[in-house]
């Protein structure tokens, strides 16, 4: 039963003595059971101190030694400048732990004294405890102290490393392994870097530029087996350094590589072939330059403000066996212009991978056989709705609309105008058919819908000028039901005319807006339930009902 | 005369009826109402047996060490970049800067487990650049244990961008769980045990941010760092490094489970 004592001992020559003996019940405290001695502690690690447990001995704000600290009111040198100090950041303290039922504790105050300066008192107190719930003896070492660590030795020191060391900085591995590993197996894999012959020799790895934690091009990152990949990045170009020097902007940067077949060391070596070059002129329009043998256009400064054959767009076809070795590669490349000063220029570049050992051509499905939503519709070359000027493929399932301004100065050729304008919205070569599958072969006649075209010639009075362009494309589930497959039974293009005069309807500007919009109608009826016998009465209670008894 | 009892013996009253009465329909309905419709009111009230649950826990949750920051250092897009990841470091060529970085982790109450991380950083910037945007990454190791035991690795992602340059940025926030799913009560729920970026990959598609947060997004659990007010703090003295001052909590969490196995993801079809 914990007794109060408040044996209060006061003393004022607290700095001269060596501070009271410990009170009898402090051996409570004192460790009964010694931390065990690492058996072969390491030459330098001596054995580590036991804490100190006398309340009158401890001092946490002592920090300096031999030096006063300030406002500490247990720091045993400050004699004098106790006088200058306002308080004590320390008042109490305990040497134990708090739930003790009774324990020494070390009281620190300041009083001012009538000339202003200050006096410490200090004393030591037995503090009780009034919890019924308190400690009365401590007699295990291990109960309120953190358990004495295991000293590292040379034989347990790889253990307690890898025990209590998780995740620290440094850790990352280390950068090798990379251009492809030699290996048993002659091929690639997926997945793995293509090696490159280097003109010193070595192996290099085949590169395709792609965006990577910002917008600009990482130049040096490789490109993946049998993995499709494009990408489109920015190049940052000061013209006046950089459109000679520059290595991304330079053509042999991308046909100048020498493929390894294989993995191994001693696999042939496949250069990559120059396919075709087009240019492409500063207003955008490309014409295709015939490729002769050593064909090298390297970016030329023709003015301070125009760098002309820089590389925009580089596709590369890799024709591959099925023993994982590439047979051979070829590279496309879009060369152009360059017309400020600075700039960050967008480059595009694609690699694709063919099987080359496959008997006749591979044709690309848009879904097997129902169309796959965000695949682009089939049309009858096997080519997308796509012409070459900014136009948007035909996505399944997305609905679409963009459009454009048309500035209308004075229309004295109607028709012509009008012609030119449904050309312009239709684009060229503008589908007749489209595949109702995705996998819809060219000699399949009834697979091909017709696309039916209505324009509406509403009676205008003067001019009738296309102003929109709108194709519905029904489609339909076909199939099972739990594997439904999408089909397109309907493509209808509706374009709308002029109903007023355009100068109503440009509102006196003469500019008009001109806008193309696809949009995909789901005509498939609900599945209906069939029953093959007269249906009964289906009373059956949910499977849970009496759970959790069965 | 007071009377006082002397005997008593309860009496059995017998009331007789043939089958086919309305005393045999009023006994059987009574009987129905009496069994059956108090399962119905108990079913329809979600039952007598909880089919989902909660509870609490800290979770154990260690910084993994891995971090990732970029920095916008003109109006024009240039930045700069660092990574605890090589191949990354590798690939950003002149775009690295390397900053100094100060991590500690904290366990504030004694309970053996982390409550708070301190993430430090300096970066050194060059007498023409200016922050005007940072996004830091950090990547950390999670775990649960009192019903089902999770592992799983999941990141901290900080964006913050201001028109005006700054000096310093701080952030304090929690670090907290996200389900969308319940937990399985039992077992071990690793599935999220996998790297949030694949530090061993040399391409440059496994380090875009856009890749990783929408992978990471798809998870079914995932944490997420709220922080809903961090300090942009202005007027960087020339020379002087940009600060990035980051406090993650972790906090004690509540967690949704199914109470028994069999109701996962089973609607009632009654």
């Amino acid at each position: 039963m914990p007794v109060e004592q408040n044996s209060k001992y006061s003393f004022t020559d607290i700095y001269t003595s060596t501070g009271p003996t410990t009170t009898p019940t402090q051996s409570f405290y004192r460790p009964t059971e010694q931390p065990p001695a690492a058996a072969e502690p390491l030459p330098v690690s001596g054995s580590i101190h036991s804490p100190v447990a006398g309340a009158d001995r401890l001092c946490p704000c002592d920090e300096n030694t031999a030096v006063c600290d300030i406002n500490c009111c247990c720091d045993r040198v400050c004699n004098e400048e106790v006088a200058l100090f306002t308080s004590c950041s320390i008042s109490a303290v305990r040497s134990g732990s708090k739930q003790l039922c009774s324990q020494d504790v070390a009281q620190y105050t300041l009083w001012t004294t009538v000339d202003g300066y200050s006096e410490l008192q200090s004393s030591v107190q037995k503090e009780t405890n009034y919890d019924i719930l308190c400690i009365q003896a401590q007699n295990r070492y291990d109960g309120l102290s953190h358990p004495s660590p295991r000293l590292p030795t040379d034989s347990n020191f790889d253990s307690l490393f890898s025990q209590f060391v998780s995740f620290i900085f440094g850790s990352e591995l280390s950068d090798e392994v990379l251009p492809a590993k030699l290996q048993t197996l002659t091929g690639y894999q997926f997945g793995d870097v293509l090696a490159t012959a280097e003109q010193s020799g070595q192996r290099g790895m085949f590169y395709l530029p792609a965006p990577g934690i910002t917008a600009d091009c990482v130049n040096n990152s490789p490109a993946a087996f049998l993995k499709d990949q494009s990408s489109r990045c920015s190049q940052h170009v000061a013209l006046d350094g950089d459109c000679s020097s520059l290595r991304a902007l330079r053509m042999d940067t991308y046909t100048n590589i020498q493929l390894f077949a294989g993995k191994n060391a001693d696999a042939p070596v496949v250069p990559v072939d120059v396919a075709s070059v087009i240019l492409q002129s500063t207003e955008g329009t490309q014409t295709e330059l015939a490729v002769s043998e050593g064909v090298n256009l390297l970016p030329v400064l023709i003015t301070t403000t125009l760098c002309a054959n820089v590389v925009l767009k580089v596709v590369y076809v890799i024709k591959y066996n099925s023993a994982g070795e590439v047979e051979n590669g070829s590279v496309s490349l879009v060369l152009g212009f360059i017309s400020e000063a600075e700039v960050s220029l967008q480059q595009e570049f694609q690699v694709m991978y063919i099987q080359g050992d496959v008997g006749g051509r591979a044709v690309h499905y848009n879904g097997n056989p129902g169309y796959v939503v965000g695949m682009p519709l089939i049309t009858e070359d096997q080519d997308c709705l796509q012409g070459p000027h900014q136009r948007s493929p035909i996505l399944f399932g997305l609905d679409y609309v963009s459009g454009c301004t048309l500035r209308l100065e004075d229309i004295t050729n109607c028709s012509l105008v009008s012609q030119l304008i449904l050309d312009v919205l239709r684009g060229p070569n503008s589908p007749q058919y489209v595949a109702s599958f995705g996998n819809s072969p060219l000699e399949n006649v009834l697979d091909w819908v017709p696309v039916k075209t209505n324009i509406n010639p509403t009676a205008a009075q003067s001019c009738n000028i296309p102003l929109s362009i709108h194709l519905e494309i029904e489609w339909t589930k076909y199939g099972s039901l739990v594997n439904p497959q999408a089909q397109i039974v309907n493509i209808r293009e509706v374009i709308e005319t002029n109903r007023s005069s355009l100068a109503l309807l440009s509102g006196g500007t003469s500019i008009l807006p001109i806008r193309g919009s696809v949009a995909f109608i789901p005509v498939s009826a609900a599945a209906l339930p069939g029953y093959r016998a007269t249906p009964s009465i289906n009373a059956k209670l949910p499977f849970d009902f009496f759970f959790p008894f069965v | 005369m007071a009377f006082y009892e002397v005997y008593s013996h309860p009496v059995l009253v017998r009331y007789r009826s043939s089958v086919c009465t309305k005393a045999t329909l009023f006994l059987v309905v009574v009987l129905c109402l009496t069994y059956i419709a108090p399962l119905l009111v108990a079913y329809r009230s979600q039952g007598f047996w909880i089919k989902r649950n909660i509870y609490e826990e800290q979770p154990v949750v260690r910084f993994q060490y891995q971090t990732l920051l970029v920095a916008a250092t003109s109006l024009q897009g240039d930045y700069v970049a660092w990574s605890t990841f090589p191949h990354l470091n590798n690939m950003l060529g002149s775009n690295l800067r390397i900053p100094a970085v100060s991590v500690r982790e904290e366990d504030q109450n004694q309970d053996g487990k982390l409550d708070l991380l301190t993430f430090q950083l300096q970066l050194p910037l060059k007498a023409d650049e200016q922050v005007y945007s940072v996004q830091l990454l950090l990547t950390f190791s999670y775990q649960l244990f009192r019903m089902s035991t999770v592992v799983m690795q999941s990141l901290a992602f900080v964006q913050h961008s201001s028109p005006v340059p700054g000096a310093k940025l701080f952030i304090s926030g929690d670090l907290r769980l996200q389900q969308r799913t319940p937990l399985p009560h039992w077992g071990l729920y690793n599935i999220y045990n996998v790297s949030v970026i694949d530090g061993s990959s040399p391409f440059a598609s496994a380090y875009d941010l856009t890749n990783v947060m929408r992978s990471y997004q798809e998870r079914n659990l995932t944490t997420v760092l709220s922080s809903p007010t961090p300090v942009w703090t202005v007027g960087r003295a020339a020379g002087s490094p940009f600060e990035l001052y980051a406090e993650i909590r972790y906090p004690l969490e509540i967690i949704r489970y199914p109470f028994n196995k069999n109701s996962e993801g089973i609607e009632s079809v009654f």
